[in-house]
């Protein structure tokens, strides 16, 4: 009894934390918000958290809070109600701990902002957002959620927004969201309609549930997730400064359409059509997105390829009707993915602006501490026996490679985590070893405490996080025992397979061969060609359809030729038929007029 | 005037210098390692060099256009941009925070205390720039040319006691990067 009551008041503690420097500047005068106070804010809420969890840890106790309802219509309830259960209750502490590491990164890297003080507060909402998205226990207030964090990508990806691509990637963000935000909605719909509630666990019944909501639910997750076909959205979002792209398009943000999927999972379960959309659509996207990450040159392209790619294979897991180990991989990935972010925010930075690996080289000597934090994250992301990346993406492949579903998903999948290795091989060799190729006279340290002591941080959480889960969650489904040992080894054979394919690459970078262009390394630079294909095709045959239906439907032919002027040419045609009779012969005449007498005659 | 004159048309020097200096910046794109890069370019620079000397103009452009095919045809998908170039990822970042003088006459009072040496001599700038105008527009009427200025350079001020025209505009510019 009192453990429950703990667990509600802690995590109501937590969140009245977080909300704490947005309030008070609005409740009193004298009050000053800084980017220090937003920090510390956020270290208290992550302490705080750490108290439900380990509750959650020890004695297995979940809770729902059902607030105040909102009454406007007699029979439909929709009340603030929190869910604290496995997910919302392990994603807390995880998200807090990432998000405080990147706001202390965050005091040195915008340090030199006009309006820094506004960007830790945007980043806060955008926090409070998501923990919103994460706790509901209601599609209402997921959906306010869903749309707050999309608000706040907006924001901040358009954070320098004198510059025109950083206008154009935020707003490609929010058309992309809202897409999918089509699909969500229609399931709410459906959910309010033939359930008559928006609660998540009034919703899920033994009977099968029609594919339509389903997918919607997958058409959301498509849009806020980046899967292929609502994907160019992530890439261009690294416009962003890095902060904003660790904290949203990597650990937090890109994962709220997974976990819409992982909270409505039983609704899946029993829909095979869904599940296997989910399986093959993640499978497209892990490897659409590993072959684009492979020719790119900018370091964030590459880490925001990577994000996609991992997202798709969160995809796959959901298809395989695993969500928990969907939210595994969701917290593991959190961590060595921002480090990633952070890592490359650091040498950004250190090199005065410079984003192209082709002007990095030779960083180990010159920045020791973010180079080993770069490794360490590479090979988690790799998924290194037995660092946090391993226990979440092994037993992904595992379970793939045993179950009797798509055999073709299974191949890409490989081939995915094969090239995954590539690119982050290809990364690390150009940015850390070698001579330097970046330019001279420039001032390089990491002397910092507010650099080193983030990033180490969130290593120590890249190599402990995924034992640390494994030991303390039990899975609630069987894991597979006993295989062959080819498929044991399969993941580590591809990531092998990968890096030696990477390290063949680079050696031919080095021989005296002049470099040409080749298909597919057009196909991948290009991201696939999707973008100027989509992009201007969509619009416009839109607007050319839009322009036909104006012009030629509505002017010509309704009003023009079913009108008027429709009218006017059957008279026409109808007048001058007649008139060739008029010939005018009196010969003409005189026989049609014996001819009608003898008919009447006749007839009578 | 140590400014070159800019013309609406190029001249061959200009276009084959460009072709060269383009086709470097894309070899560099493409070898990433400085001695294979430096081995490819003394190999292109030879190619140049060997045609340097053609008299002939029609041959000139013909090899010219060549050039230019073979660089379409080989050019990197994703060219290295300086990051403060067109196109490059920190170019016009900080546009945003780069607003004109005048909103300095808008500030209030309590504000402006806060630097009070600055608007002290303010209104003796604003009125030598007052002043000023007119003697640089007609210094800039006079010496375009009827059909519209050659270049975009500024001329100096000619006589004693003016000052170089738009020197206002160049004086007050923002930051590059803003505090």
């Amino acid at each position: 009894m009192e453990t429950t009551l703990l667990l509600n008041t802690s995590m109501l503690l937590t969140l009245m934390i977080i909300l704490t420097p947005i309030l008070l500047p609005l409740l009193s005068k004298s009050f000053k918000n800084s980017p220090a106070l937003i920090t510390k804010t956020v270290k208290t809420a992550f302490l705080t958290s750490l108290a439900p969890m380990t509750i959650f840890m020890h004695s297995n106790a979940e809770s729902i809070i059902s607030h105040w309802e909102w009454k406007f219509i007699m029979n439909f309830k929709i009340p603030i109600s929190l869910k604290m259960d496995q997910y919302s209750m392990m994603f807390f502490p995880i998200a807090l701990f990432v998000t405080w590491s990147i706001l202390q990164f965050a005091t040195w890297y915008m340090a030199s902002e006009p309006y820094v003080t506004k960007f830790f507060s945007y980043l806060l909402m955008f926090l409070i957002a998501m923990l919103t998205l994460t706790i509901a226990n209601n599609m209402f207030l997921l959906f306010i959620g869903w749309e707050g964090v999309g608000i706040m990508s907006f924001l901040l990806i358009g954070w320098w927004q004198g510059r025109a691509e950083a206008n154009t990637a935020a707003l490609q963000a929010v058309l992309y969201n809202r897409i999918g935000d089509i699909g969500l909605i229609l399931s709410m719909a459906w959910l309010a309609s033939t359930t008559n509630t928006w609660e998540i666990q009034q919703t899920f019944s033994t009977t099968q549930t029609p594919t339509l909501p389903l997918l919607g639910l997958i058409l959301a997750a498509t849009g806020k997730s980046a899967q292929f076909g609502l994907h160019p959205w992530l890439p261009a979002a690294m416009e962003g400064p890095t902060p904003v792209s660790a904290l949203l398009h990597s650990s937090t943000m890109v994962v709220a359409g997974i976990f819409l999927l992982i909270r409505t999972h039983p609704m899946l379960t029993n829909n095979q059509t869904a599940l296997t959309t989910c399986l093959c659509l993640g499978a497209l996207s892990t490897l659409f997105a590993a072959t684009c990450a492979l020719t790119q040159n900018d370091i964030k392209k590459i880490i925001a390829f990577s994000t996609s790619s991992q997202l798709g294979l969160m995809m796959v897991t959901i298809g395989l009707n695993l969500p928990q180990l969907a939210f595994l991989h969701i917290s593991t990935h959190a961590f060595f993915k921002a480090m990633l972010f952070l890592c490359s925010g650091s040498i950004i930075h250190n090199l005065n602006g410079e984003q192209d690996i082709r002007k990095m080289g030779g960083l180990q000597k010159m920045l020791p501490t973010t180079t080993s934090c770069l490794t360490i994250g590479n090979l988690a992301l790799m998924g290194t026996p037995f660092l946090a990346g391993f226990y979440s993406k092994d037993l992904i492949i595992e379970n793939l490679n045993i179950s009797y579903l798509n055999t073709w998903a299974l191949t890409l999948t490989l081939l995915a985590t094969s090239f995954t290795a590539t690119y982050t091989l290809r990364m690390t060799l150009m940015v850390q070893t070698g001579f330097t190729r970046m330019t001279a006279l420039t001032p390089v340290n990491e002397n910092n405490k507010t650099i080193t002591n983030p990033i180490t941080r969130l290593a120590l959480g890249s190599i402990t996080a995924g034992l640390l889960i494994t030991s303390y969650i039990p899975p609630t489904k069987t894991p597979p025992m006993t295989m062959p040992t080819l498929t044991k080894t399969a993941a580590i054979i591809v990531t092998i397979l990968g890096i030696l394919l990477a390290l063949e690459l680079s050696n031919t970078t080095h021989t005296l061969t002049q470099p040409k262009q080749n298909t597919i390394m057009n196909f991948s630079s290009t991201l696939g060609y999707f973008n100027p294909l989509t992009h201007r095709l969509s619009s416009t045959n839109l607007l050319y359809s839009g322009q036909k239906l104006a012009s030629h439907l509505i002017d010509l032919s309704w009003y023009k030729k079913m009108g008027p002027e429709g009218l006017a040419d059957l008279q026409t045609m109808a007048s001058k038929t007649s008139t060739t009779l008029h010939t005018g012969l009196i010969k003409t005449y005189l026989s049609s007029f014996a001819l009608s007498i003898l008919i009447i005659i006749l007839s009578t | 005037v140590g400014q070159p004159e800019m013309a609406a048309y190029l001249t061959h020097q200009q276009k084959v210098l460009r072709l060269y200096k383009k086709s470097l910046r894309h070899l560099e794109s493409w070898c990433i390692y400085r001695d294979k890069y430096r081995y490819f370019a003394c190999l292109l620079r030879e190619r140049f060099d060997k045609n340097k000397d053609v008299k002939d103009m029609v041959k000139a452009t013909e090899l010219l256009r060549a050039g230019e095919e073979e660089f379409w045809a080989n050019q990197h998908p994703q060219p290295y941009i300086f990051p403060d170039s067109p196109g490059g990822t920190s170019y016009e970042r900080y546009e945003c925070y780069k607003i004109p003088e005048w909103c300095l006459d808008f500030w209030h009072p309590s504000e402006k205390a806060m630097y009070p040496d600055y608007f002290a001599k303010r209104e003796q700038w604003k009125k030598l720039q007052r002043e000023s105008w007119e003697k640089e527009v007609k210094q800039l009427e006079e010496e375009t040319p009827a059909d519209g200025p050659r270049t975009e350079a500024l001329p100096p001020a000619r006589k004693e006691g003016h000052l170089p025209p738009l020197w206002w505009q160049y004086v007050t510019r923002p930051r590059e990067i803003p505090m």
